[in-house]
Order: C-alpha cells, then structure tokens, then sequence
C-alpha cells in the first residue's frame, strides 16, 4: 500500500507539473514577434540534410534582416527550430508543441515525405498554413488540404518533366529496370515513373524495392542484369546511391543509361564516395548552381564560402522558402493563420528556385508547378544535359562501358 | 542453368562474407552481456567511434583503415573501461537498481556518444576511398569484393584468437568464470570489478575491430551505430546470450539468410528474413545456437 502511495505521488506531481509547464507555454506568443515554426530532422541519419536547410533558411534569414523585411507590422519574424528525427510519430508531437505551446502563426520545414505528411495532416487540423519545403510525396497536396502550401518541391512524380522529354527525343528505351527505396519519397516517385511507362508502351523488365542501409546490393544487381534493361531508373537517398553505382562497376555491369530521381543521385557526397563510378550518371534535378534564376549562383558562392560545403536542391529550396515566408507575411493584413493563408495563396515570386505560385491543377492543391532538369556527372561535376536551352554540357548517350573507360 | 548457379554461388559467399564482420561486432556485444548481464545498447554506438577513428587515422594520417584499426582498437579498449568502470559500476554497485533499468543507462551512453560525435563531425555522411575499395576478385564468374574477403578473413582470426585467450590464458578463464558465477569466481579471489572493466574494453575494442573493417566497404555517420545495434542484438539471441561460439555462427547465419533473402525474395524485404528468424528462435529455440551445442 505505501509504494502505491508513492506512485501515486509520483504520478500526481508529474501531472501538475505538466500542466503548469503547458500553461506557461499557453501566454507564451508575444506581441513583439511573429513565430513561425521549422520542422526538420535535425538529428538521426537525415540530419545532413536538415543542417543544410537550417544553415540555408537562416541564411535568407539574415539577408531578409539585413534588408529590414523580417520586421511586419511591426512585429518581429522569429524562426522557432523543432527536430523530428526522421521519426513521424517525433514529427507529429513536434507539430503539436509549436501550434499548441508555441502558438506558432505559421509553419514550414518537411524533409521526408513521412515526416511531411504527419506535419501536413496535423496543421490542417489545426487550421495553420503550412508550408512545405522539401517532402515531395505526391498524396501530401492531392488531399484537398488548404492550409498545406508546396512552392520549392515538385510532386515526386513529376520530377521527371524535363527526363520525359529528353527521353522522347534522345533515349527512346525499349525495356526500363525500376529500384527504389521502400519509403514514401521511393514508392511515390516510381509509382509515377511506372504510369509514364504502361502509357508510353515501355517495357518494364525489372522493378524491385530495397531496405535503405543496405551494404551488399549485389543480389539485387545481379537479378537486374539478367533482364539486360536499356536503362535504369533509381530512386535513392545519398548513400545508397553511391553503393549501387559502385557494385554495379565491381560487377562490369553495363547498361545505355543509368537515371537517378534526385535525392542521392545529385549531391556532392556522391561523388566524393562513388569516385569514378559516378561518371556519366544522370539524374532528375529541381535546382542546379548554374541555372539562370536570379540569385541562385550567389546562393551557392555563398554557402559554399560559410559553411565549407557545396549546398545542394535542398539547401536551395529552405532558402528560396525563407525569402516566399518573408512575402507572405509581409503581405498579410492579419497576422492570423487565416490571414496567412490568404496570402500564401496569393504568393508570386520570384526566387531561386524559379517563380512560385500555389495553383490548383492535376488534382492538387496549392501546389506550385515544378521546373525539372536532367543533370549528368562528368569528372565530378554535374551538368546540365536538358532542356537543351539551359544545358551547361552535351549528354552523353549511350554510356561507354566501364571496361571502356 | 549455369546463371542460377553463378547466382546461388555469389549470393552464398558474398552472405558468408558479410556475416563474418556481423559475428565480430556481435561477439564484442555478447562478451559484454555474458559478464555483465545486462544488454549493451551502446554497442553500436561503440563501432561508430570506432570508425570514426579508423576514418580519421585514414583521411588526416593517410593511414590505411586495416592497419588504422589497430589504431582504434586500443582507443576503444581505453574508452570501453572509463565507460565501465566510472559510469556502468557506479550502477551496478547500487542494489536497488534493476539490471532492466540499468540498460538504460547504456541508452544514455549511446546518445552522448552520438551526439558528442555530432558536435565534431556534423551529419555527413564520410566514406574512406582506398585504391583497392572498389577491386574484386573473380571466383569463376562470381565478383567478390577484396574488401569483404579481407574483412573476413581479419575477422575469422580475431574470432579464433579470441578463442584462445578466453580458453588458454589465466585472465580468459578468469572472465569465463565471472560470467558463469560472479560470486564463486569471487570467492576463488578472482578481481571481478577488474575483470568486468577489462571484458568491456575488450568489447568495445572488438566492436571498433568490426566497424573498422566495414569502412572501406560502407560509410559512415554518427547514427550508424542503430543498424549495428540492432543487427549484433538479433545475432546474440539467435547465439544464445553470452555465447561466444554461437554468435561467430549466428552472425553467420544472419548475413546468409540476409543474402539469400535478398536474391531469391525481394531486397526490399531483406530485414524481414533476418527477423523472421529471430521470431522463430525466440519461438522454438530460445536458447539459442548454444543450447543446441550443450543438447
């Protein structure tokens, strides 16, 4: 009976001290700040990825204070930082303490998918707009949810515009392989890959999914090869990438052209772990250096020069976020989560990721409609091989085999 | 016909290979349960410094990671006593604590490690290019990568040394009878608190071992660890807890049943295999290899 007592102490002092603490966060929004609340997996193995996109929002960030356009009707913009850890259940309570706690005007941040979706669901809930930075799974703007906003990430599927027609005009494959990582951004990016094909008359000889983290991708590989595909089609996260392209040379595994969705295929680290196996890779691309938009070269210079490190399309796109943030609130009449959304909706403008506005199309909503390119890497460095009007290099197709190289 | 042998061939080495490192990282972890009692969720986190130091050794030293690992080893041995004699004793001294609850302590370990390495290295995901990384060998028509045969090879011995000092040396059997019998190893006046803060350096140092050796052929990021945590979790318990022997072959086992899964299944599916066969251990043999040996 005494240690139940204790217990029951125990539990009762926690419960107080929960709700003292949640009452305190309650008066917690000022009248001299307009919070706006970043999810992103600041730890846990996406956490490179979210450094980079905090490094690159508070880069705008100072830029935007430097030019005096973070004060809004007299109300200082703070960013207020939450870590989900890759985990969605972590992304969920994350939502809940900055709109419940924090009483958050706005939020923005969602690297995976997963994550972006649980946020998504959440702050429409919630009624407070939401606006997407990187999750790019294509079911997050095709729920009809109005307070969910996606400017700088393309629908996973549709991140083959630009590829598509290169393929009509250059590759013309006859058989395609489809691998892909078994989560949100893997299955949604290959679903709409797969659609494009069936309705192209492509032959799909090969389509497999495969556990993020693997060592060995060999057993895969060599099921790959005896389908002997003109071309393959990947979608994977950084390291993975480099693994599979790495086992596909030890195994002198030779095929026209071999297509990454973005993600992996189109970061520094891969080649820098890849080395020459890299060569002649192609990827899907939302955003490369030396496209033409405004700002997007000076961006990378000045990245590169702060932090040591070549940003990549996500550093891009938290920073082309922060600048479409700084207009919306800017242009609100309230500062409620309404009056945010009514400017969210009305955005137009011009960043590094090209213009951004939210339309409804294609059955999605508020959904800004991408800009694609096909890149290819040549000695370490990525090109820009379609739409030809851009290119930065010729493509290179079919590849030499390794042997050849 | 030929292909499907090739294929067979290929996927049963290359699992036999991997298992091989898995074994070496598990042992370390079973060394550690077998004395201690208590689960070590830090060991992953163990291999991740590990390598980290092998990855340094490698990129500022131009240390090449096998002989590096030799390098790490000891810093780990170092790491793994201070672990355990100023933090896992002070735990275990005190009676009231369960050892169910001291394992969090080792959830506690494992964070600060992580996190510490965070602090230093950022998220990165790093990679060690040696000139022979990417070179394999070919066993008729089956690719194998040097790496891996190498790696196995390493840890075959590392396996079989251990072997014999736990069998042939005074300080093996005296760790052998702490983690039979803590208090008749005691009365026979063996230094238990000594022995358990050398078990766990020599944990650890195996643990360094296994992440070293999978460097060349993987990468690396402070939360790595997980993945290994997990894996040498699994290949204790298939062993048999405490099991020297049975987590060599349950590691084995895993990176076998792993491969074939990922061949003849889907790699996609390629964790269910291996926890498939945890569940069906846990079910029918939960003694593990080890209590099969003693049938």
């Amino acid at each position: 009976m005494k240690k139940y007592r204790k217990v029951l102490t125990v539990l009762l002092l926690v419960t107080f001290l929960a709700l003292v603490t949640t009452g305190c966060g309650g008066d917690g929004s000022s009248d001299t700040t307009v919070k706006v609340g970043v999810i992103l997996p600041l730890t846990g193995s996406e956490a490179m990825f979210g450094e980079m996109e905090k490094n690159s929002f508070e880069m705008a960030y100072e830029e935007l204070k430097a030019a005096g356009k973070t004060t809004v009707g007299g109300k200082e913009i703070k960013l207020m930082y939450e870590d989900d850890q890759g985990k969605q259940d972590v992304a969920r309570s994350a939502t809940e303490k900055l709109v419940n706690q924090d009483k958050v005007a706005m939020l923005s941040g969602g690297y995976s998918s997963a994550c972006t979706n649980v946020i998504a669901g959440s702050a429409q809930n919630a009624n407070v707009p939401f606006l997407i930075v990187t999750g790019s799974s294509d079911d997050i703007t095709k729920q009809g949810w109005n307070y969910v906003f996606r400017g700088t990430a393309a629908p996973a599927s549709k991140y083959t515009g630009a590829f598509w027609d290169m393929m009509e005009k250059v590759v013309d494959p006859q058989s395609v392989a489809i691998i892909f990582e078994n989560t949100d951004f893997g299955t949604s990016s290959s679903k709409g890959f797969r659609t494009e094909c069936q309705k192209r008359g492509i032959n799909i000889v090969f389509d497999q999914a495969y556990e993020h983290g693997a060592i060995d991708f060999k057993p895969m590989l060599a099921n790959l090869r005896s389908t002997n595909p003109d071309m393959i089609f990947a979608t994977s996260y950084v390291m993975d990438a480099s693994m599979i392209v790495k086992q596909m040379k030890e195994l002198d595994f030779n095929t026209k052209l071999f297509v990454g969705n973005g993600a992996g295929y189109t970061m520094p680290e891969f080649y820098q772990n890849a080395g020459a196996a890299s060569d002649f890779v192609a990827s899907t691309s939302l955003w490369v250096p030396n496209v033409t938009w405004p700002g997007a070269k000076d961006y990378f210079e000045k990245y590169k020069q702060k932090f040591g490190k070549e940003p990549d399309y996500h550093g891009a796109q938290a920073y082309a976020t922060m600048y479409v943030i700084a207009d919306a609130l800017g242009r609100a009449t309230d500062l409620t989560n309404a009056g945010i959304q009514k400017a969210l909706k009305q955005a137009d403008i011009q960043t590094i990721m090209g213009p951004i506005k939210f339309e409804d199309w294609d059955g999605f909503t508020n959904q800004n409609k991408p800009n694609t390119y096909v890149v290819q890497w040549s000695k370490g460095k990525l090109e820009v091989i379609w739409p030809e009007d851009v290119k930065s290099a010729s493509y290179v197709y079919p590849v030499p085999k390794w042997s050849e190289r | 016909m030929e292909d499907a042998w090739i294929k067979f061939g290929q996927t049963v080495i290359c699992g036999i290979l991997l298992g091989g490192m898995y074994s070496l990282i598990a042992i370390g972890m079973t060394l550690i349960m077998g004395v201690m009692k208590i689960i070590n969720l830090a060991h992953g986190a163990l291999v991740m410094v590990g390598m980290y130091v092998t990855y340094i050794c490698s990129t500022n030293y131009g240390i090449d990671p096998y002989i590096g690992m030799f390098i790490a080893m000891p810093v780990l041995f170092l790491l793994g006593c201070l672990i355990q004699k100023y933090m896992i004793n002070r735990l275990v001294e005190v009676d009231s604590i369960l050892p169910e609850n001291q394992v969090l302590l080792t959830v506690g370990i494992m964070l600060v490690l992580t996190e510490g390495i965070r602090l230093f290295f950022k998220s990165d995901y790093r990679s060690v290019v040696t000139s022979y990384s990417s070179n394999t060998v070919f066993l008729g028509d089956m690719s194998i990568s040097v790496p891996l045969v190498i790696g196995f090879i390493i840890a075959m011995t590392f396996t079989f040394l251990l072997h014999m000092f736990l069998t042939k040396t005074d300080l093996g059997k005296s760790i052998r009878a702490t983690s039979q019998d803590r208090d008749a190893a005691v009365f026979m006046g063996v230094n238990s608190s000594k022995i358990t803060m050398i078990t766990f350096g020599l944990g650890a140092a195996l643990a360094a071992a296994g992440g070293s050796l999978l460097l060349p052929l993987f990468y690396l990021f402070p939360d790595v660890g997980h993945l290994f945590t997990a894996k040498s979790f699994i290949i204790t318990i298939l062993g048999g807890l405490g099991s020297t022997w049975g987590a060599a072959i349950g590691g084995l086992v895993i990176g076998l049943s792993e491969s074939l899964g990922a061949t003849y299944i889907s790699m996609g599916y390629k964790d269910v295999v291996g926890l498939v066969m945890f569940i069906l251990v846990l079910l029918f043999l939960p003694g593990g290899i080890r209590s099969l040996v003693k049938r």
